[in-house]
């Protein structure tokens, strides 16, 4: 039997255990999960992209956070494998109660977690992936995304194909991507964007190597016998190196004009390929480090190239703009818990970002919950401000953001 | 199609099949010789395009000479991995799933290395000066380099073919292929020929790994991905045959490039195919010798 004296020590011992605990539940965190690679051919996103996220959190917490809340964030190597993603997303809401999905890069993973988050009702932030299905057929009133799709890339470069017509006829396209859904899904929303706006086009080619192939030698050969006016392409990272490099001795780009719009003028590339990129590509990306010329802008570049030693590559912005938009919806609703009330203060939030041009702010479309941004695609000029790079986009063209949205029937069609 | 694309599609095919060669010949090398499946071979050409790209593009040293450098580094890790890790493992009871163990090991632990060392941002390396332009003769454009790398890959088949058949060494090494113990009796050193083939494999893939860095992106990983079109030739050629597996290169190299020309939606699934039918059909491979019969 327990004495008078053991029941008093144990009391107190309750009592110690309760002042604790509650001396830690006043640090009050908003908690963010995030899964970005890496490791492997994408891991130079995600390292990016982490980089960011750490950058925007330590601004908020500096400012002593929202509503009360510091914001934590933690990240695990995504590998880039969806069923991989899925166990570490369930880890997180059930042990490490996180507030909030966040990240990854590959749209694979991105659709096997918008799963987790629909069952789970916890949201999640998608910050590069580009499948237009997330935010069409595959929505769920949990996910949103805060950067571009692959659709509104392809829409910007549809109205940029047209605009070029006028001052410098051309008749034929070829297209060449890699031979899996990012691929397609490109090739597919250029050509519906061309017929929307009404671009008489003719297809003389398309071509489909498949990821991380390493010869284009015979592609760029047929390509050139082909003879298109305009060639597209739907490569990412280091798949447009090798292409690059492998075409210019055959004079491709001197015959066709070589046109990127989704992720061709990512700074990676821009770095990576030095002097050998040819001048007067076509190109664009989700985030640029020299548009727009605005504070924001040169202020986000900067504080990235002091706290990495490197110039962001696209990944990193949509990372930033996610942690702010978090802490936004937590300062409208007061508290991280309530997911409902933040879907809702998400749905048509309005807030500034790194790549918003001055006099324009980006929003979530209520809709599709995907943000609507405007799209600047450049060309090729020599410009030594951002080293390694020697060539920096510029002649920029500006499309504006609510032309570039999916149109309802396109959602419908698909479903 | 006319000649003249007929032609220039042909060369392109050529130089895919030079360089599947050349990455495949030190597989093939090490099979023949030791019988060992080296996994990691791959992972010595990224090693490599890092090396030269490290010679090159960071210290401006000359291309060749960064040739020269990828190729030793690769050759004497090669050699390092050999004589305290997988000299090991041979003769074990299964010893195969030991080596591809051992060997899977290493890609990974490459691949972190290079990861430490230069990051994962892609890097790149410049062509040397000579072989920037393009050659052009009855209106058949070909990169100079490409041409440079098509002759140093007939370059290594000859002098594969000479070291192996005409030299005293070659000779030891073929035979230690075929009968190690009897070799060991007439006082050959047959783990130390091990350990120098191995090296020498590795110093290939680390040279092709440099000499294909101006043509595609510098990137951990790369290793996995080339190890994968190589092991399709060296399955076609008929493991551990020289010959076969530059035969099957040309064969995947040309395949590919007609099919890109004449089914471009579907063109990669064509080297897969002809190793499903050879595989079905002639499982020792296209171009392996007839079986001799022991009795």
């Amino acid at each position: 039997m327990a004495s008078p004296k053991r029941i008093a020590s144990l009391c107190l011992l309750l009592l110690l255990t309760a002042i604790v605990s509650s001396a830690f539940a006043q640090e009050k965190v908003v908690k963010i999960g995030a899964l970005y690679p890496m490791t492997g051919r994408s891991g130079i996103y995600g390292m990016d992209s982490v980089a960011a996220a750490e950058m925007a959190v330590e601004e908020i917490n500096a400012k002593g956070g929202v509503a009360g809340y510091k914001i934590q964030f933690i990240n695990t190597d995504s590998k880039a494998k969806p069923d991989y993603s899925v166990t570490v997303a369930k880890r997180y809401i059930s042990d490490d109660k996180v507030h909030f999905l966040f990240g990854v890069v590959s749209s694979a993973v991105g659709l096997a977690l918008t799963e987790v988050s629909k069952q789970e009702k916890k949201i999640f932030i998608g910050t590069d992936h580009a499948a237009t299905e997330l935010t069409a057929q595959n929505l769920q009133p949990y996910y949103f995304r805060v950067s571009n799709n692959t659709f509104q890339s392809m829409a910007a470069g549809a109205l940029y194909l047209k605009e070029l017509a006028q001052t410098k006829p051309w008749k034929t396209i070829a297209y060449i991507g890699p031979d899996y859904a990012y691929g397609h899904a490109q090739f597919e929303e250029l050509k519906f964007n061309l017929d929307r706006f009404g671009v008489k086009y003719q297809v003389v080619g398309d071509f489909w190597p498949k990821l991380f192939e390493s010869d284009y030698t015979s592609y760029i050969t047929s390509i050139v016998q082909a003879k298109p006016d305009i060639l597209v392409s739907g490569f990412w990272g280091g798949d447009t190196v090798a292409f690059i490099k492998q075409a210019v001795p055959y004079g491709l780009f001197e015959k066709s004009l070589y046109f990127h719009p989704d992720a061709g003028g990512n700074y990676e590339l821009l770095s990576a390929m030095g002097d050998s990129l040819p001048l007067g590509l076509v190109l664009s990306a989700r985030h640029h480090n020299n548009w727009p010329d605005t504070a924001m802008n040169k202020d986000y570049v900067t504080k990235f190239h002091k706290k990495t030693g490197r110039y962001p590559t696209y990944s990193a912005e949509g990372a930033y703009v996610g942690v702010y938009a978090i802490a936004e919806a937590v300062k409208k609703v007061g508290s991280p818990d309530d997911s409902d009330a933040l879907v809702k203060a998400l749905e048509g939030m309005k807030f500034q970002q790194p790549e918003d041009p001055e006099g324009f702010v980006s929003f979530i479309d209520p809709a599709s919950h995907q943000i609507v941004q405007m799209q600047a695609i450049g060309v090729t000029v020599p410009n030594t401000d951002f080293p390694p790079a020697t060539r920096m986009l510029g002649q920029w063209k500006v499309y504006k953001a609510d032309e570039l949205l999916p149109p309802k029937e396109w959602v419908e069609k698909k479903k | 199609m006319d000649l003249s694309f007929f032609f220039v599609q042909l060369i392109s095919g050529l130089t895919m099949a030079t360089f599947l060669f050349l990455i495949a010949s030190g597989l093939t090398l090490i099979f023949g010789v030791g019988k060992v499946f080296n996994f990691a071979h791959g992972s010595f050409f990224m090693l490599g395009a890092y090396v030269g790209y490290q010679m090159s593009s960071v210290w401006g040293q000359n291309f060749w000479l960064s040739l020269v450098a990828g190729g030793l580094f690769a050759g004497v890790l090669g050699m390092v991995a050999e004589f305290f890790f997988l000299r090991r493992i041979y003769g074990r009871a299964d010893e195969g799933g030991f080596q591809i163990l051992l060997t899977y090991s290493f890609i990974l632990i490459l691949d972190d290395l290079v990861k430490l060392v230069w990051g994962t941002e892609y890097k790149s390396l410049a062509k040397p000066e000579s072989l920037r332009g393009a050659l052009s003769f009855f209106g058949i454009v070909v990169p100079t380099y490409n041409v440079a790398v098509i002759g140093i890959g007939l370059f290594v088949v000859i002098a594969a073919w000479w070291l192996l058949n005409k030299t005293k060494a070659g000779r030891i090494a073929r035979a230690s292929a075929l009968d190690r113990e009897m070799l060991a009796v007439l006082g050959v050193n047959v783990p130390m020929t091990m350990t120098l083939v191995f090296g020498i494999a590795t110093a290939l893939s680390g040279m092709t790994g440099v000499l294909a860095a101006p043509l595609r992106s510098v990137t951990p990983g790369a290793g996995i991905e080339v190890i994968i079109d190589s092991l399709i030739v060296v399955v076609l050629g008929g493991l551990g045959n020289f010959w076969g597996a530059w035969l099957a290169a040309l064969l995947i190299g040309e395949v590919n490039s007609f099919a890109i020309v004449f089914v471009p939606k579907w063109a990669t699934l064509f080297s897969y195919l002809v190793m499903a039918l050879t595989l079905v059909f002639k499982p020792e491979g296209l171009f392996a010798p007839r079986k001799v019969r022991r009795v």
